[in-house]
């Protein structure tokens, strides 16, 4: 009396315990089963019966965890098997083993005898023997019999394993005796509410103490109920209606009444796996219904989201969503009513229920815009209740759902421009922190960069601009350290970037455009208008030169282009303002040579003029003056807008600079490249100027200059050089150049090299001057071309 | 063959998943060693949960002693008819401290040992039917002090 009262739990039994238990009990299964197979063999049934019995009453015990229990049961199915495949055979010799199933109701003991009758009752029904409905009907009204929540759980499961494959279905032959899918509807649903109320019952056996482990074995065991739900959708009979008015309600029925949040939760995620999705898309208002009358405990945002995103994956699969189920308005409806039912739910959790959401519209609506922006709308409303003001400080997770959320259109729809006219979507992003704020604002640019989305008007400039404030202006509540430098130039150039698509076909447009993007650029301070100005002032400068190629069209072409240089002025002068002074001068040059080429003189020099100023008096750095230099001379070549005078004048800086470089291999070689500009540079006709005289002029004060040098493998390399120029413009037909400066040259090579080392720098230089040697000879045996006959190499 | 029965009553849903109406849960813990000398002794939270109608509350926080439970099992075995369980031994021998050469009845380990014997016997006790009627276990599992001058009686 009093020891029943005090129950030993299975839990209170350790792990050696139970591998004891396990063996001492399959020893008795071992024996008993080899002495029943023994008797089947000699036909003793009876005797065979007795064995079976004796075996099956080692499931019995109490004191075994749901895992030793399992392999105990897994073995002692396994050797039934024998006893049902000898039955089996029996009745098909035609021998009938006549009252059987009254017989073996006999066993003293009930585990024994309901495995019993089970087995025998499967056979029965394989046989032919009797109507199957009322068999089925009978055996898992007996099971009840057993209320040992393991004990019963495992005796159901075996019915259910044995009857797998007789359910009556719409293929019975004989539905009337036999019955049809409907009585396996009702068998499979009654066999799941007696397994669901012995699985929950689990909950409150044993001590309080032990809750977590307990909990833990039921999770072991939950397969064993779901398997009902497993077999109720293997029936063919279960179509979409049956499943509609029949089986869904049943399920929901218990699973609702059972008020246990492990079996809730296992059982609704079950349900949503094994039924086909055309079934969810029918039921979707009764399951999510059931979903708000869930225990509170239970995760219902991972239910709702797991049915969300598998009828958004099939809608996308199958095609569209038949018009007149309202998919997104249930789910959304359904979503506030839980968010609502449940005050305490993380913020994080109302945030994923509201990505799913929006994977749903993105997926099923493309086209609805409304019902992403309700989405974002709704989440606006969660932020407003809550009083969040920074999602980063209030819930990290939060903010990391939200950054999804926000990914999701920027991600799905075709452009970006699309994003722009979702109306909360750049409200939301003002809940973010900074670094969120930033790191969002750096996906959309890359968003409209890979989907080369085309901002053709102002009003969407300064959207996006506003939208990715972050990268463009200084932030109220950006932390004082500065950024990782190379981090910085990164985000940056591709802010730059995003230039390349700022344009519209509308010249007039285009230039509205570049002034608005301009404006903003300017506010961004003197570390980011490195990165942000120069692609403007490209496009700005292709934009003049398009109005220059369309002065037949618009009469106002000179006025517009003197706008855009004005610009481009205005702009180059803030870079050179802010100290970027190689950068300025190079874009002034830049700019020099779009004037050019709408021929407008006067602002060519002033370009140019002003990239010398700069050269003056900010660039003093020996190797940053060599390549300005270089690229000034390069600029001037590449002009034909200059007359005379403004040609002189600007050659004769060029000059002057380059003779004021440094090192005197430098001044030599700046010489040397300045000739070109008298040879191949245009004059105001687009000729060539072709001045043999001042190119002399320069090739010989160049070399001079290599003859004061020093270093004496470092004079014979820069003769080599001139050497080359020289060949190279007796061959262009200059007549100032001619032979007798060539042959002295080659001379003075000559000598010079034999005296040098022997070394890398010598083979080098010597390998240079070999290959002009070998043209020349080249070309004195070719009958035309230069005529290099007064020579002898 | 025959799969006629006598007919079952079906159990409703609300009364398949209802909580068990007899939980009942007595944890012995902390012991705690009190006094010097003669006046030495231990004693042990009894926490009760239960949700028996019987008991007026559904959790008591109480400490006794050994000798208190010596105390039940005397009126118990005075007042009703059922048969009382043992409680764990007294250890005459560990009470002589010259017999002894450790901490005696106040050694961790023997401590131990008795207070998982009292917490069998208290459960075993409150578990059974009839002893849930006797006021002198309500007073030992609930009261903060035990009167013993009490009126014996039942609890209706």
């Amino acid at each position: 009396m009093f020891s029943q009262n005090f129950p030993m739990a299975a839990a209170t039994i350790v792990a050696e315990d139970q591998d004891k238990l396990l063996e001492e009990a399959l020893t008795v299964v071992k024996a008993q089963s080899l002495q029943m197979k023994r008797c089947l063999d000699k036909n003793k049934l009876m005797d065979a019966l007795k064995h079976c019995s004796t075996m099956l009453s080692e499931l019995r015990t109490a004191m075994m965890s749901p895992k030793t229990y399992y392999e105990l049961y897994m073995t002692v199915s396994d050797e039934l098997r024998y006893l049902e495949m000898y039955l089996i055979d029996e009745f098909e010799k035609g021998k009938r083993v006549s009252d059987l199933y009254e017989l073996v109701q006999y066993a003293g003991n009930i585990i024994p005898r309901l495995y019993l009758l089970i087995t025998v009752g499967a056979v029965y029904i394989k046989a032919k023997e009797a109507p199957k409905k009322d068999i089925l009907k009978d055996l898992v009204e007996m099971c009840r019999g057993v209320q040992h929540p393991l004990r019963g759980l495992f005796l159901r499961n075996y019915l259910l394993s044995i009857t797998k494959n007789v359910l009556p279905d719409t293929s019975e032959e004989n539905p009337q005796r036999d019955g049809s899918f409907r009585e396996s509807i009702d068998f499979v649903l009654l066999n799941f509410a007696e397994m669901n109320k012995l699985w929950v019952r689990m909950q409150h056996q044993g001590h309080s103490r032990d809750r977590e482990k307990r909990e833990r074995e039921r999770q072991e065991l939950r397969i064993l109920v779901g398997t009902n739900l497993v077999r109720l959708s293997q029936l063919e009979g279960v179509d979409a209606a049956c499943y509609d008015e029949t089986v869904l309600p049943g399920i929901l029925e218990q699973v609702v009444s059972c008020k246990d949040a492990i079996a809730q939760e296992y059982l609704m995620e079950c349900i949503i796996q094994v039924f086909p999705d055309e079934y969810h898309l029918r039921t979707l208002p009764k399951f999510l219904a059931a979903c708000a009358e869930l225990h509170k405990a239970v995760n219902v945002k991972n239910i709702i989201i797991s049915l969300l995103d598998r009828l958004a994956a099939f809608a996308t699969r199958d095609g569209s969503v038949p018009e007149e189920l309202k998919l997104f308005e249930i789910f959304s409806g359904q979503v506030a009513t839980v968010i609502e039912a449940r005050p305490d739910m993380p913020t994080e959790d109302m945030l994923a229920l509201q990505v799913s959401l929006a994977k749903l519209a993105l997926n099923c609506y493309k086209d609805k815009l409304e019902y992403m922006d309700k989405v974002l709308r709704n989440t606006a409303d969660i932020f407003t209740r809550m009083k969040t003001t920074n999602i980063d400080a209030d819930s990290p997770a939060a903010a990391k759902e939200l950054t999804k959320l926000l990914k999701l259109p920027l991600d799905a729809y075709p452009d970006v421009l699309t994003v722009l006219r979702l109306e909360n979507f750049t409200p939301l992003i003002a809940f973010f922190g900074y670094e969120s704020r930033k790191h969002l604002s750096t996906h959309i640019v890359r968003a409209a960069i890979d989907k080369k989305t085309k901002f053709a008007a102002p009003e969407s400039v300064t959207a996006l601009l506003d939208m990715v404030a972050p990268l463009i202006v200084d932030q109220e509540d950006q932390p004082a350290e500065k950024d990782d430098p190379e981090d910085f130039a990164e985000e940056q150039s591709l802010v730059g970037r995003l230039v390349s698509l700022f344009h519209s076909e509308q010249p007039d447009q285009h230039y509205q455009i570049l002034s608005t993007a301009r404006k903003h650029f300017g506010n961004g301070g003197e570390t980011r208008i490195r990165y942000t100005l120069p692609p403007l002032i490209f496009s700005a400068l292709r934009l003049a030169v398009l109005y220059s190629s369309l002065r037949e069209q618009d009469e106002l072409w000179e006025k517009k282009c003197q706008k855009i240089f004005q610009f481009c002025h205005q702009t180059i002068t803030a870079l050179a303002k802010a100290d970027f002074s190689e950068l300025a001068m190079r874009l002034f040059l830049q700019a020099a040579l779009a004037a050019d080429k709408t021929g407008v003189e006067n602002i060519a020099y002033e370009f140019v003029t002003q990239a010398i100023q700069i050269f003056e008096e900010d660039i003093s750095e020996s190797k940053a003056q060599i390549s300005a230099v270089s690229l000034l001379i390069g600029t001037l070549e590449a002009t034909s807008c200059f007359g005379d005078d403004n040609f002189d004048r600007l050659s004769t800086k060029c000059a002057l600079h380059a003779s004021k470089l440094l090192k005197k291999p430098d001044q030599c070689r700046a010489i040397s490249t300045l000739s070109h500009l008298f040879w191949s540079g245009s004059n105001a006709e687009g000729e060539e100027r072709r001045d043999g005289k001042r190119v002399l002029e320069c090739l010989q004060r160049a070399l001079k200059i290599a003859d004061t040098c020093m270093d004496a493998s470092m004079n014979v390399h820069l003769f080599v050089e001139l050497l080359n120029r020289y060949v190279y413009y007796y061959e262009r037909g200059n007549e100032m150049v001619t032979l007798k400066y060539i042959t002295g040259l080659i001379e003075l090579i000559t000598t010079n090299i034999a005296s040098m080392d022997r070394n890398d720098e010598y083979n080098q230089i010597n390998a240079n001057f070999q290959n002009i040697i070998t043209h020349i000879k080249l070309k004195q045996k070719s009958a035309d071309g230069p005529n290099y006959a007064g020579i002898t190499v | 063959m025959s799969t006629a029965r006598v007919a079952m009553n079906r159990q409703g849903v609300e009364d398949a998943y209802a909580e068990p109406m007899n939980f009942l849960e007595i944890d012995v813990l902390d012991p705690q060693t009190h006094g010097l000398g003669r006046a030495r002794y231990t004693d042990y939270e009894i926490r009760l949960r239960t949700n028996l109608p019987v008991f007026k509350v559904q959790e008591a926080v109480v400490r006794r002693r050994y000798s208190d439970f010596e105390w039940l099992k005397n009126e118990l075995e005075r007042d009703s008819k059922i048969l009382v369980p043992a409680l764990p031994g007294k250890a005459i021998m560990k009470q002589l401290p010259l017999l002894t050469k450790d901490e005696g009845i106040f050694e961790d380990a023997f401590i131990e040992e008795r207070r998982k014997g009292l917490e069998v016997f208290i459960n075993k006790i409150a578990g059974h039917p009839l002893a849930q009627n006797e006021r002198c276990l309500h007073m030992f599992l609930v009261d903060r002090r035990i009167d013993r001058n009490y009126t014996p009686g039942k609890i209706r």
